[in-house]
């Protein structure tokens, strides 16, 4: 088989609805960074291990790399590029830059998704620095930079159960 | 393996389909046979996809095919739709509750942003012989239920995992896993990964006991992931735990039989004797692990 | 984690722009925030693959399925006749369009000096044999499917030991051997085995280090494009040197280096594994200009893995003499060097580095280290964080523990007896390294009292252990006669350019890359600090050949903060001093009477201070580009660019400590907690140099643990092409109690006193690990000779050591 089946694909990224073609086989982190012009989703490994890809479906951390565009057709996607308001660094990315959470800031889009779906669970730092962080691979900053920003935002006043929850940018404040 | 001529890093040429029901989803599956490949989680299908180590004409997505997705817990029995992911079996409180160490195991398997999509069907289905949830089923006596083009049937799940594959047929739709719960049981899954920060698992073992107050175990479901080409039922060594209390004697002789039984694969992350010995190393973690009965309610499953 | 600078006052004078930097108030020394964490923390960081905006070709890499063997089949007919092939290229066409690649450094001996894109004869799978060119990259990979290639297989060699044993398949059959060249360094094999048949004790291992992957998140990624019209080649390129990247290319494709432009975007991490040009980059660049468009490629994981160069790759026989007292009077070391299929651009160097940087902080009566580069059929190897010195490291350690126990002393006691004091700096070696500054007994000393009581458990089925060890860091490659002395054809100086432009805002450009380790925060650091500016006036430019200062090195070597750094911190003296002579012009006095004063953030202005006018420095800067009042009439431009070519190599310092749990029943290893007291002179921000510190120890445990890019013994194939089976540091592999110090000694070497840091935190890492699995485990130190320490290969010896029960 050579010809490539297509069809158009309808989401909502960032709180916004969008539309595109892509085929059948194209992955949902190719059709967001190329397609969709989202480059701000990495991608690593193309098999799920080193986590720069993970986006939010649904609300829930995954590896676009490991899902077909076609899979998302209907659903909620937020990516890094939803999370600072109008440009403003978010709280978790304003951490994440005090504590020196990030070097080559390759890997620091997945990371950041996934620590906003763990601040939006409510997981404690334990499991967050635990489990969460565990489902990502960076190779400049040796974690600690990470780990103090999820400390940090553990310690902060109102504490990371303040992140809202929702399909788009976080709300101001 | 080895390299192909040129890299790839992108999934060949295929047809998608998104059935909404079992009966549409039976008949593609029926329609394409061998040249379809079933799309649970994805967790395992499509790293393979994209390096071009599978390439089915058609990949049949199951994750919009209604009421696969369900969880029940009643009649002494947990009931789990294949399509249930793992993440929401992690965190289901009743099921928590009817089966702890069903959770305990799916927090062994892979990460929190693999297991928002991976399936319990899936894992089951995929059969990686090191992999924990095969052996979970195998050790806790599961029943997988299989839906074809001729109608439904049940496989218990030593019957299901075959060496290096599983008995469900081209065609064929796991629909449907139903763990039995054993009153008096207690049971503990202990994995060794390949580093003590984790990677992936080298061996693992789930072993069950259903002791006496006086500490006699009188009954034992134990099985090991990684010690064989699938799955493996320690029999041996339930039978070494039965019908006493669990001295040292009586784990050394359980140890022992696993190890006879053991027949682990071999690769640069170990040879047959080291996993052997992991094999005996996480089996008396686990039984030693077992909380003694009465101290802990919750923890019966 | 805590800075604790120390050292001489502070000055902030242009009379001395080279003093060594302290705390002024001045934006030298701070953790300031980096300047370009914003954007990569919103997603909007331009990685090269970020790019393209959908108009590029793709390209797909044909590779070798063997690891040796002839190419007597490449059929591209199918491929071809599918429509949606764009360009097929084979060993012929590229044969016709190319020339070989150049090298770099050749170690003596060495015959291979070119180093082929695509020869018919591949040494290593994964070897570029061609490449496909379509829409998009799944399509050109469906089409790469379609190409037809067989091979006649030859004998692989897999490992030095295979390449160096009688009757060995040879690599290269027109060099007679698989030697490529051999060097030694230090006191001659005499004078050394003289030395050691007088000591009292000798201790002999066989230490190796494994080849890794460099494994940056980020894998090497290219966009070109060919303008026919201006026939002009611009790539965007993940590369650490965008000048060599772009000599080398125009001497492949026959253009002038004048038609190409390398510009770097963003990189995701570079470890060295992007301080050369490959021949599959090369390659994507000959398609975009046989095409006229833009061409992109990414490599994928498994490329990155397999058909990227590599690091380390080392074994040696190594010996260390003690005399009845402990003292150190002799080390030998024969290094074999795994160069894989060919020497790359400077493959041998990190080999004749280990040689070079085999004594570290101690005294030898004799010392010295023979070098042997070996052909084999894996993929090259190359520059790699640590570049021979951890591999040095790994080498002097090992054998100093093993002393220590075999000798039944302390190893902290047997140490100490043989440091090179700070009263003897400046001091050089057997093998004419220069230590310039610092205390090395000292560090040692903090380390060892960081692990004093740390567990030790010599029961149970877990055992606990702890161990301390030092380390010098060569930083700040390096003086241009030295290279050239080396034979090595690469200038080590930098050149640093800074613009006043004509609205005050300041631009910086150096010849060094950022790759994530925050350099272009650093630099502007300096160059704020130096004119007495806010860092929001100034922005720093690196990364483009068309506009930013030719540089040979650039990112590697430990070296951008020492030697651009110090380009910059006297090109900045030069430039305070005439925006103070334009503002004495404008104000109506003298040079001396004109005072820069900041507020915050606020834009300065220059006070006279007899007249009590000002002016901003805007406003100066302005009149300056307008050519009025200038002070001296043949100079209008506000630019200032200094060349510095170091005037030796600065040497940093450290000692690490690490306590570990060993697991009997596993052979797994846990590092419980880790400890690095690092000097590296006055650290510009202490934030980044923690970063870089913690970064390297993660690797370095890496390296210690979990790394290894293996290869089939019999096959030659890489039995490691997925992230699953190279297992990188996780988060859980770096203790969450991880001790990062400093202490300041200002070097000798460079303005500011500057040391590099960016390798020196994981020179000690895998010995120090290794030791304390020795203090843990004694009963199996004689065999910690290898790293990865990976669980089945500590179970196996402590199965055979009788711990542990099959």
């Amino acid at each position: 088989m050579t010809t490539a089946a297509r069809r158009t694909v309808t989401l909502t990224v960032n709180g916004a609805a969008r539309s595109a073609p892509a085929e059948d086989r194209t992955l949902l982190s190719d059709f967001l960074r190329h397609t969709l012009r989202l480059t701000g989703t990495h991608v690593g490994c193309e098999e799920g291990v080193c986590g720069a890809c993970t986006v939010l479906l649904d609300g829930e951390p995954v590896r676009s790399c490991l899902l077909l565009a076609v899979q998302a057709q209907g659903r909620t996607v937020e990516t890094v590029e939803g999370l600072a308001d109008d440009g403003r660094l978010n709280a978790l990315q304003r951490t994440l830059k005090e504590t020196h959470g990030l070097q080559c800031g390759f890997c620091t889009p997945g990371v950041l998704m996934s620590l906003t779906a763990a601040e939006r669970e409510g997981l404690d730092e334990e499991e967050t620095a635990g489990q969460v962080l565990a489902g990502h691979r960076c190779r400049c900053t040796g974690y600690a930079g990470i780990r103090a920003a999820v400390a940090a935002r553990h310690r902060a006043p109102g504490g990371p159960r303040q992140a809202p929850r929702g399909g788009g940018a976080e709300a101001a404040g | 393996m080895s390299l192909r001529k040129g890299s790839v890093v992108k999934p060949p040429v295929f047809e998608y389909m998104a059935p909404a029901t079992v009966e549409e989803t039976v008949r593609a599956l029926a329609r394409h046979g061998a040249r379809a490949a079933p799309l649970a989680g994805g967790q395992s299908l499509v790293p393979l996809l994209n390096r071009r180590r599978v390439r089915p004409d058609v990949v049949v997505d199951l994750g919009r095919v209604a009421g696969l997705d369900t969880v029940r817990v009643a009649d002494g029995a947990v009931r789990i739709g294949a399509l249930a992911r793992l993440r929401t079996l992690e965190r289901h409180e009743t099921l928590g509750a009817a089966l702890p160490v069903l959770r305990q195991t799916v927090r062994l398997v892979a990460h929190p942003q693999i297991r928002t999509r991976a399936t319990l069907g899936g894992s089951l289905c995929h059969a990686d012989p090191a992999a924990e949830l095969p052996a979970l089923a195998v050790a806790l006596g599961a029943r997988l239920r299989l839906a074809g083009a001729g109608g439904e049937r049940e496989l218990d799940a030593e019957e299901f995992f075959r060496p290096g594959r599983t008995a469900r047929r081209p065609g064929e739709l796991l629909t449907e896993i139903t763990l039995p719960l054993r009153d008096g049981f207690t049971h503990r899954f202990v994995e060794i990964p390949r580093h003590a920060h984790g990677g992936l698992p080298l061996v693992g073992v789930c072993a069950g006991t259903r002791r006496e107050a006086d500490g006699t175990v009188t009954a034992a479901r134990i099985a090991a992931a990684g010690a064989a080409d699938r799955p493996l039922r320690l029999r041996g060594a339930e039978r070494a735990l039965t019908g006493g209390p669990l001295t040292e004697e009586a784990v050394a002789r359980a140890l022992d039989a696993a190890a006879s039984a053991a027949a682990p694969p071999a690769d640069p992350h170990g040879d047959a004797a080291y996993r052997t010995a992991l094999l005996r190393t996480a089996l008396r973690r686990a039984l030693a692990a077992a909380p003694h009965p009465g101290t802990d309610p919750k923890e019966r499953a | 984690m805590t800075a604790a600078p120390a050292g001489p006052g502070p000055d902030d004078t242009t009379a001395r722009p080279d003093a060594p930097q302290q705390p002024t108030g001045g934006p030298i020394g701070r953790s300031v925030p980096r300047l370009h964490d914003d954007r990569l923390l919103r997603g909007q960081g331009r990685f090269t693959d970020d790019i393209d905006d959908g108009t590029a070709l793709h390209a797909v890499v044909l590779r070798s399925p063997v690891a040796h063997g002839r190419l007597t089949r490449f059929d591209a007919g199918a491929a071809r006749a599918d429509g949606r092939a764009v360009l097929v290229l084979g060993p012929d066409e590229i044969a016709r369009h190319t020339r070989p690649l150049p090298t770099v450094w050749r170690i003596r001996g060495q015959r291979q000096d070119t180093i082929e894109l695509a020869p018919r004869t591949v040494r290593y799978a994964g070897q570029p044999v061609g490449l496909v060119v379509a829409a998009g990259r799944a399509e050109a990979e469906d089409v790469a499917e379609l190409v037809e290639t067989g091979y006649e297989p030859l004998p692989a060699v897999v490992g030095t030991d295979a390449a160096l044993a009688d009757g060995a398949p040879l690599v290269h059959p027109e060099y007679g051997g698989n030697t490529a060249g051999s060097a030694r360094f230090g006191d001659s094999e005499d004078e050394v085995e003289r030395a050691l048949a007088g000591a009292a004790h000798v201790v002999t291992r066989e230490l190796g280090v494994q080849r890794v992957a460099y494994t940056s998140l980020e894998t090497r990624a290219l966009l070109a494009e060919w303008t026919p019209g201006t026939e002009q080649l611009t790539v965007w390129a993940g590369t650490q040197v965008p000048h060599p990247f772009r000599y080398g290319l125009a001497r492949a494709l026959r253009l002038r280096v004048d038609q190409v432009r390398v510009a770097v975007p963003d990189l995701g991490g570079a470890f060295g594994g992007k301080t050369v040009l490959h021949a599959d980059e090369t390659l994507v660049c000959l398609a975009a200009r046989l095409l006229g468009r833009r061409v992109a490629w990414t490599e994928d994981r498994a490329e990155a893995l397999t058909a990227s160069y590599q690091g380390r790759g080392m074994s040696a026989t190594a010996r260390l003499g003690l005399d009845a007292d402990g003292r150190f009077v002799a080390l030998d070391a024969h290094i074999t060097g795994d160069v894989g299929a060919f020497v790359s651009q400077a493959g041998t160097g990190p080999f004749q580095v280990a040689a070079q940087a085999i004594e570290g902080p101690y005294r030898f009566g004799r010392a010295g280290a023979s070098v042997r580069a070996v052909w084999t059929n894996a993929v090259p190897t190359g520059a790699y964080r640590g570049y021979g010195m951890q591999e040095a490291c790994w080498i002097r350690e090992r054998l100093v523990a093993e002393a220590a126990r075999e000798l039944g002393l302390p190893a902290a006691e047997l140490r100490r007896r043989n440091l090179i004091g700070p009263e003897e700096l400046p001091y050089t070696t057997r093998t004419f390294s220069t230590y310039d500054t610092g205390d090395y007994p000292r560090a040692l000393h903090s380390a060892e009292q960081a692990v004093a009581d740390a567990p030790r458990v010599r029961e149970g089925r877990i055992r606990r252990g702890a161990a301390a060890v030092p380390s010098i860091e060569a930083t700040g490659y390096g003086p241009t006669s030295l290279l050239e002395a080396a034979g090595m054809e690469a200038g080590g100086w930098e050149s640093g350019r800074i613009r006043v432009n004509e609205d005050g805002t300041v631009t910086v450009f150096a010849g060094v890359v950022a790759m994530g380790q925050g350099i272009e925060t650093a630099l502007a650091q300096i160059v704020a600090d130096r004119l007495g500016v806010p860092l929001g006036l100034v922005a720093v430019r690196l990364g483009d050949t068309d506009t930013t200062p030719r540089s040979e090195f650039s990112s590697q070597a430990s070296r951008s903060v020492v030697v651009a750094g110090g380009a910059l911190m006297r090109a900045g003296a030069r430039m305070r001093e005439r925006m103070h002579a334009l503002a004495a012009s404008l104000l109506e006095t003298s040079a001396e009477d004109v005072r820069l004063d900041v507020e915050g953030e606020d834009e300065p202005v220059f006070r006279a201070a007899k007249t009590s006018r000002t002016a901003t420095w805007a406003q100066v800067a302005h009149r300056g580009w307008l050519g009025w009042g200038r002070p001296d009439p043949d100079r209008i431009v506000l630019e200032e660019t200094v060349d510095f070519d170091p005037p030796g190599l600065t040497y940093a310092y450290a000692a690490h400590a690490a306590a570990v749990a060993v697991d009997l029943d596993t052979g797994q290893i846990t590092v419980e907690g880790y400890w690095a007291f690092s000097d590296s002179g006055p650290l510009v921000n202490p934030m980044i140099a923690e970063g870089q510190i913690a970064g390297a120890v993660a690797q370095g445990l890496g390296i210690a643990l979990t790394e290894e890019a293996a290869l089939d013994p019999s096959t030659g194939l890489p039995l490691t092409t997925s992230l699953r089976d190279y297992e990188l540091p996780a988060p859980a592999t770096v203790p969450t109690a991880l001790h990062l110090s400093h202490t300041s000694t200002p070097g000798t070497v460079a303005p500011g006193g500057f040391k590099g840091l960016g390798e020196g935190g994981m020179l000690p890492a895998p010995v120090v690990v290794a030791n304390a699995v020795a203090d843990a485990v004694p009963e199996i130190a004689r065999r910690l000779e290898r790293t990865p320490l990976s669980p089945y290969r500590v179970w196996t010896m402590l199965r055979d050591a009788g711990l542990a029960t099959g």
